[in-house]
Formats: structure tokens, sequence, C-alpha cells
């Protein structure tokens, strides 16, 4: 009989924990022998900091790449993606096209950004161009919405001023690090309000490329209207949807915070809008996803806190197909697996992109779809959806 | 205006109703809603005197232009609702049906009348299942349907993109009859906005927004105590369902427009109820100072918000979103709470559900009335509601299709029996009507289509 897999954890997570159990794996301590550690994001880095130099064993998998906050913070993430694109420019490749204008025809997902107080003296430039434009701040090491604001004055950013031209040899702290990009203030509104995606995103392994899109991700909804109206900017509950921020807006409901699952959207923007200009929305928001893991690494930190029942019950069958998913048949990791789960295996899981079966198809083909391995047209099924996928996935 | 077909149809199908229905009926039906109406008037009243606000009066001119900025926000308002209620709730209504008897119902009726165990005991004619197998012949399991073939495993090319092809171009020759033919298998999501406009005869012409933004002036000048109910309605379904709650401020531009609708009065010419009146201050009883009240003679009650809900995924111009559902309340929902002998009202509606239960699966149903749970108390609501809020928004929608599709509301009844045939197992085994009521409470994963088309065509009957 296989021996059982050991975990353990340093976030004391029933969702997490009562998957565990459920399989019979053996919990132990981080100084025996383990096979599967879920690891908070501080443990990451400590252990596989420089210094540390640790390695996992064949018969060990950890719930992050060792490099994920190359897209968790925000100015890696957007130095990632711009050399990215340069890099394909380089090679010639067709991803990297541009318009007569300049602009990537498939590329552009991400807003004109800038680091700061870096990029300070680029950034007064383009915000001269359209002086009237509102920009959003974002500190680079912080999640949930803390410490976001939007500016549409120059004066509200004096201090990065200062801070450019002082420290040009001086290593900036990163907790000062910022990045701003322009706003987008006609975002699409449901019920007149703002909304953001939540979509879960597995990757089993980085080369080849193979990773997973969770069927049943959300969408998070303001508690307030929407309106760009430049009084409300300082309105956090207006323009941010984090449930973090809303949860403390007094028409917070606590029943549904605020949530709506893919499918609905799907469902509202099939009925409002019609068939093909949803199914473009989702096939570029499945590009969006791949191409950005291409050009680096993933998430660190899904909240594992559950705000609502419902929540609760999603975030542990998500880590059950998680688990599934990268621990197959619950066998002891050995790293010398081909690590492509059968079809069954998947649960609420779809394929978003798997390199090797792309690349089986020839390199021209690399990001075409093929039936039974990708999003379709609908959330929840996984088939070739024709014509519509070939055109945006060239 | 722009009723006019609508109404010469519905004129003819009372006329064609009063020819068929007996004399014994319309006078039941009038003592029970009458006593009824009087009942729901007395409690709106009273509730307008405890708490000393008027039923209706003109705001002040501060008021309205507030009101006018909020027009889009209402939702954010937070008045004082505590010391408000509903004017009544399903249930009580139920207790209504319960207690209809037919004073003159002779012995020798109906000899399968008699046996009948269920809460219904008004002996009106329903369909059995080989009738409904006729009627909805659509449905059956050689035809194609959406929400049974446009699933996952079943390729595009066997009857989803065919479908497609004829709904669009049905839309394209604007042909309503053909509308109502084809939406028998279901309509595709991307043409239902559309479809269902051409079935219900919906143009949004200039004169239909003009319609609609008076109704609004008058909402803005006006404030009525229905008002206040409807706010309660709102916050307390509608905001709290997982679907619907982004549509809140929606709600409330259809509902209080809604209420000032006197064009709604017109139904109640092949409505056998009569809309509730009210007399001006001082002259109780006096004809000429009586007043329909609301205006459009409907008076709300809990979960009422819940027919206009499923709509705002269709809809989002709130003129058209307006005009859809004031038609699919005077062609259909109307009839779920008030008392006549059609159909598919209400009456007709549980009579049907209890006899099919009870003639095709008599075993759950003796041991749901053992134990002290008759299936009507579970399943009335469900039929009330025509299951919004209970069914999944795209089953819920996938239903809707049918009933416009089928001009009846037979099909909730029918859908209420599936649900049971479908958790009978569950069923059997518990002892007391809050467990029954525990295993039908979530109906959110069911998938409407196969249980209809397993309970009508592939049960043994």
């Amino acid at each position: 009989m296989a021996g059982k897999v050991k975990w353990v954890t340093d976030i004391e997570k029933s969702v997490l924990i009562n998957n565990f159990e459920k399989r019979g794996w053996v919990q132990v301590t981080e100084n025996e022998d383990w096979n599967f550690y879920w690891m908070s994001v501080q443990t990451i880095r400590n252990v596989f900091s420089v210094e540390t130099g640790y390695r996992l064993s064949d018969d060990q998998i950890v719930n992050h790449f060792p490099n994920h906050y190359e897209l968790t913070r925000k100015d890696l993430m957007v130095k990632n993606i711009k050399r990215y694109r340069k890099e394909l420019e380089k090679e010639g490749s067709p991803l990297a096209e541009k318009d007569e204008n300049g602009k990537y025809l498939y590329l552009d997902f991400v807003p004109v950004t800038y680091m700061l107080p870096a990029d300070y003296n680029l950034f007064v430039e383009e915000f001269r161009k359209s002086p009237s434009s509102t920009w959003i701040m974002k500190p680079c090491g912080k999640a949930q919405g803390k410490g976001i604001f939007l500016i549409n004055k120059l004066s509200q950013i004096k201090k990065w001023s200062r801070d450019s031209k002082t420290s040009s040899f001086v290593s900036q702290s990163t907790k000062e690090a910022y990045v701003i990009s322009l706003y987008i203030n006609n975002p699409l509104l449901i019920g007149g309000r703002k909304f953001d995606l939540r979509l879960y995103v597995l990757v089993s392994t980085y080369r080849p490329l193979r990773c997973y899109m969770y069927k049943l991700g959300f969408c998070r909804f303001c508690t307030v209207k929407y309106t760009p109206s430049t009084s409300e900017l300082d309105n956090m509950f207006v323009h941010l949807t984090n449930v973090a921020i809303q949860k403390h807006g007094e028409d917070y409901n606590h029943i549904h915070g605020g949530k709506w699952t893919v499918s609905n959207l799907r469902l509202y923007l099939e009925s409002t809008r019609g068939r093909e200009v949803t199914s473009k929305l989702f096939d570029e928001i499945h590009w969006i996803i791949v191409q950005s893991l291409k050009a680096v690494a993933v998430n660190a930190s899904p909240s594992l806190t559950s705000s609502t029942a419902n929540d609760r019950i999603l975030k542990y069958n998500l880590i059950n197909d998680t688990l599934n998913i990268a621990v197959p048949n619950g066998e002891i990791p050995d790293c010398k697996w081909n690590k492509s789960p059968p079809k069954e295996v998947l649960g609420n899981y779809e394929i978003l992109y798997d390199e090797e079966l792309a690349q089986g198809d020839g390199a021209d083909r690399e990001l075409r779809s093929r039936s039974g391995q990708s999003l379709g047209p609908k959330a929840g099924r996984s088939r070739d959806s024709g014509r519509t996928v070939l055109t945006t996935w060239k | 205006m722009l009723q006019e077909e609508s109404d010469i149809s519905l004129i003819i199908a009372q006329i064609v109703q009063k020819l068929k229905g007996s004399n014994l009926y319309a006078q039941l039906e009038r003592q029970a809603w009458g006593s009824w109406e009087k009942r729901i008037l007395k409690s709106l009243n009273s509730m307008c005197t405890e708490l000393s606000i008027p039923l209706a009066r003109k705001r002040p001119v501060g008021e309205q232009k507030e009101l006018l900025n909020k027009w889009n926000e209402m939702g954010t308002d937070e008045p004082d609702l505590s010391l408000f209620r509903p004017v009544y709730a399903p249930k009580d209504f139920l207790e209504v049906l319960i207690n209809l008897r037919n004073p003159n119902y002779e012995n020798g009726d109906s000899l399968s009348f008699r046996t009948h165990l269920g809460l219904i005991q008004v002996p009106l004619k329903v369909k059995d299942i080989p009738e409904l197998k006729e009627c909805f012949v659509e449905l059956g399991l050689n035809t194609g349907q959406l929400g049974i073939d446009d699933s996952t495993q079943v390729p595009p090319e066997l009857f989803e993109n065919e479908h497609v092809r004829i709904g669009q171009k049905v839309l394209a020759e604007q042909d309503s009859a053909a509308a109502q033919q084809y939406i028998r298998q279901g309509s595709p999501t991307a043409l239902r906005a559309e479809l269902w406009a051409l079935i219900l005869n919906i143009s949004s012409q200039p004169e239909d927004i003009l319609y609609y933004e008076q109704l609004k002036t008058n909402v803005i000048q006006h404030d009525l105590l229905v008002d206040s109910l409807i706010y309660k309605d709102v916050k307390l379904t509608a905001s709290n369902d997982d679907y619907y709650f982004v549509f809140e401020d929606y709600l409330y531009q259809v509902l209080l427009c809604f209420s000032r609708d006197t064009s709604v009065l017109n139904h109640f010419a092949y409505n056998s109820a009569s809309p509730p009146k009210s007399y001006i201050r001082g002259k109780l009883g006096l004809e000429e100072y009586a007043v329909f009240y609301p205006p459009n003679g409907v008076i709300p009650f809990h979960g009422f918000s819940m027919y206009v809900a499923p709509l705002c995924f269709l809809y989002h111009e709130p003129s058209k979103l307006y005009q859809i559902f004031r038609e699919m309340y005077v062609r259909f929902f109307f009839r779920l709470h008030s008392i006549s002998s059609h159909p598919s009202g209400i009456v007709s509606l549980c009579l049907l559900f209890e006899t099919l239960l009870q003639t095709y699966l008599p075993q759950l149903f003796y041991h749901l009335r053992e134990i002290g749970a008759q299936p009507l108390r579970i399943s009335f609501k469900w039929m009330v509601r025509a299951f919004s809020g209970y069914l999944a928004t795209d089953q819920l929608l996938l239903l809707w299709d049918r009933i416009l599709g089928y001009n009846s509301l037979e099909i909730l009844a029918v859908l209420a029996a599936a649900v049971f045939a479908f958790r009978a197992v569950n069923l059997m085994e518990v002892t007391s009507l809050a467990a029954a009521e525990a295993v039908l409470a979530d109906l959110s994963t069911l998938k409407v289509m196969p249980l209809l088309q397993i309970f009508l065509f592939a049960t043994v009957t």
C-alpha cells in the first residue's frame, strides 16, 4: 500500500485542513519529512530566499512557485509585462504586432503605468498631455485595497516628486514604492455599479506552462452607484471593489457580500449584449491571464477567509479540486510525474492552457485552442468554440 | 394605446371563459374574493391609522427635488420601515384558498373529487398527465430543448445551432405568433429579450417612454403608503437574493411607477377580482368619492418584487423593463394571487399540483399527509412567485420561456410536482413538516427542463 502523503501548513484555516484530513493524509511538522507544504507567503519567502538556498527534494510539493511575487507585486508585474512585450517584438512574433498608432494589437491589456518615484518625470510628461485625466495610485507591496487612492492633480503626489529628486542613489524603501496607472473611468457597470472579477487560476507547471481556471470565479460589486464625477474621488466605496474595503461600508450586505458568480455575469451579458460580444470578452480575459503568466508568475495570497457561508463552501471545493490536480490520486509527489491529469479529476477547473498539447500541434498554432482543451464560449464548457476562438487567439 | 391588441384578445378570452365556466363558480369567486379584499383593505387602513400616515399625500417641493436627485439610487435610502408590515404573505392567501367551499356542491358530482385528499376543496377541472403531454407536446423526448440539448456534452450541430438560426429568422420577420411557437423549445440567451418583447407585443415607441416618464413624475409628486410597502418588500426579498441584489434600484423604479399606473385597472375586466376601493375622508360609502387604491388596483404582498427581479437580467432600460413587467403582470402574474376558476389561476394550479401528486405519486402523497406535511403547504410559495427566487436565474428564464410559449401557468404546477417526484426518496424518510421543508428548501441546483421532461414523458403512468 502506498504511503500516505505527509502534509504541513502554517495557515490555520479549516478549508485547508478539512481537505487534507478527508484524504487521510498525515499531518507532520516542517522539521520532519513532508511531501506537501501549504505555505504562507512569508514562509515561501524565507524558505526560498537566497540565504537559505533550500531545495525541494523529488517527493516534495509546495503551493507557490518561488518567484510568485513577480506577479503579486504590482511594479514587478508591470515590468515583466513590458519586458515580455519587448522580447516578443524583438523576436518578430506576430503577437507583438502594433496598429498604426503604435498600440499593441493583442498585448494592450495594461493601462499606461509608471513606477513611482523612479518614473516620476516620465509620468509628469504623460500627465500633462491629458491634464483632466484621473490616475490611480497603488502601493506595490500591499493587497486587499490597502493604501489605494485616486488623483487628478499633480499636487496630490508631491511626495513622490521630492523623493525622485533626492533618491537617485538611495535605494527606495519598497514600502514607499507605488505604481500609478491611468484610471479607466468608463468601466462596465451593472445595476449602475462597478465590479471586478476574482478568478482562480492554478498553475501546475511552468515549463511547460500548464494552467487551469476554476469555473466558479466571481464578481465583486461596489455597494454604491458609480459616478465618474470628481467630487467622489475620495469615496473609496464607489471605486474600489475589494471586499475588505466594501465590508465597512454602511450598505454592505452580509448575506451575499455583493458577489455574483461568473456564470451569472455571463448570463447577464449574453442576455443584454449578445453572444458574440460576451464570448469575445471571456476569450480576452483568458488571453490576458495566459499572457500574464507567460510574462511571469503567480498571485501569492488568495484570501482564504470566508465572508459568507456560500463563500466557505466555494473555497473548500476550490482547495479540494486544487489538491486533486496537484497531487493526483493522493500519491506521494514525484517530480518525474507526467503532470497532465485526466479530465475526470479536474472538478470545477478547466484547462486554460496546456503548452505541451499546444506545441504538439506546431509552433504557429501555439495559442490556438483545441477541442476538449480550451475554454469554450460558455463558462462551464470545455470544447472548441470554433471560429470565434480562432480569430481572437490567433 | 399599446395594449389594444392584447385588450381585444383578452376580452375575447373573457367571453369564452364566461361561456365555459358555470355561474356557480363566478358566484363563489365573487364571494371569496369579496371577503378577502375586505380583509386586506382593512389591514391597509389600520396600518395607515396606527402609523398616522395618509394613504396618499402630495410631496413638498423640497422633497420632490430630493427624490428626483436620488431616482437612480433609491436603494441607499434608509427610511424607518420597522413599523410597516406586508399586507399579506402567500401563506395567508393559502389559508383563504383552503377555506374555499362550493356551497352548492352536489355529492353526485365527480367520484374522483370525493377522494381528493389535498387542501383545495373546489372541484375545478384539471388536466391529467396524458392531457398535459398533448398540451406540452414540444417538451417531449424527441424534440430538442434548450435547457437540455444545449448542455456541454451535446455537440451544437445537433440542435442548438439550428435553433438559434430559426430564432434569428423569427426575429427578423417580427412574427409574434411564430415567436410564441418557437419559444416552447426555449430561447437562446442572446435572443430572449427581443423574443419576449415580440411575444408580449412591446415595441418601445416614443409614447411609451413618455408614458413611463409621466408615471415617474407622478411618483415624484405624490407619496403613497404602498410605496413604503414596496420599499420594505424589496429590502426583504430582492436585496438579499444572490442574483438580484444588484438590481435593487431598478425594482423601485418599476414598482413605484407600477402602483400609479391606472391602465393596469383594465385587467380587472377579465379578472374576477375587483380593485380595492377607498373613500375620500369623510365620504365613506359614497360612490362618487370612491377612488381605487393604489391607483393601479394592485396591493403588493410579501415577495411581489420578485416578479420584476428576473426581468432585470434582460432589460436595463427602465421604460422597457417597465413595459415588459406590466405586460407580464396583466397577462400572467395577476392570476397567481387572485381567486378565479381560470385554468391558469392559482386555485386551479394548486388543485392540479395536488391531483398530480395524489394520482401519480400516491405513496409519497399519503406519507406526507400522514406526517402533517401537506405538499401544497410547501409548494404554494413556489407557484405564487412563479418560482422566482427559488430557481437559478438561467433555469427560471427557461421556465418563463415556456409560460410565454404556452400562454399558460400550468407548467408551474407540473414543475412543482416534478420537484417532489425528484426528491421523493428523501421525502419518504422525513417525519415532520419541518424536515420536509428542509429537503425542499434549496432548489437552486435544479435543472428545470429535464425534470419536466422526465415527469411528463418518462414516468410510467
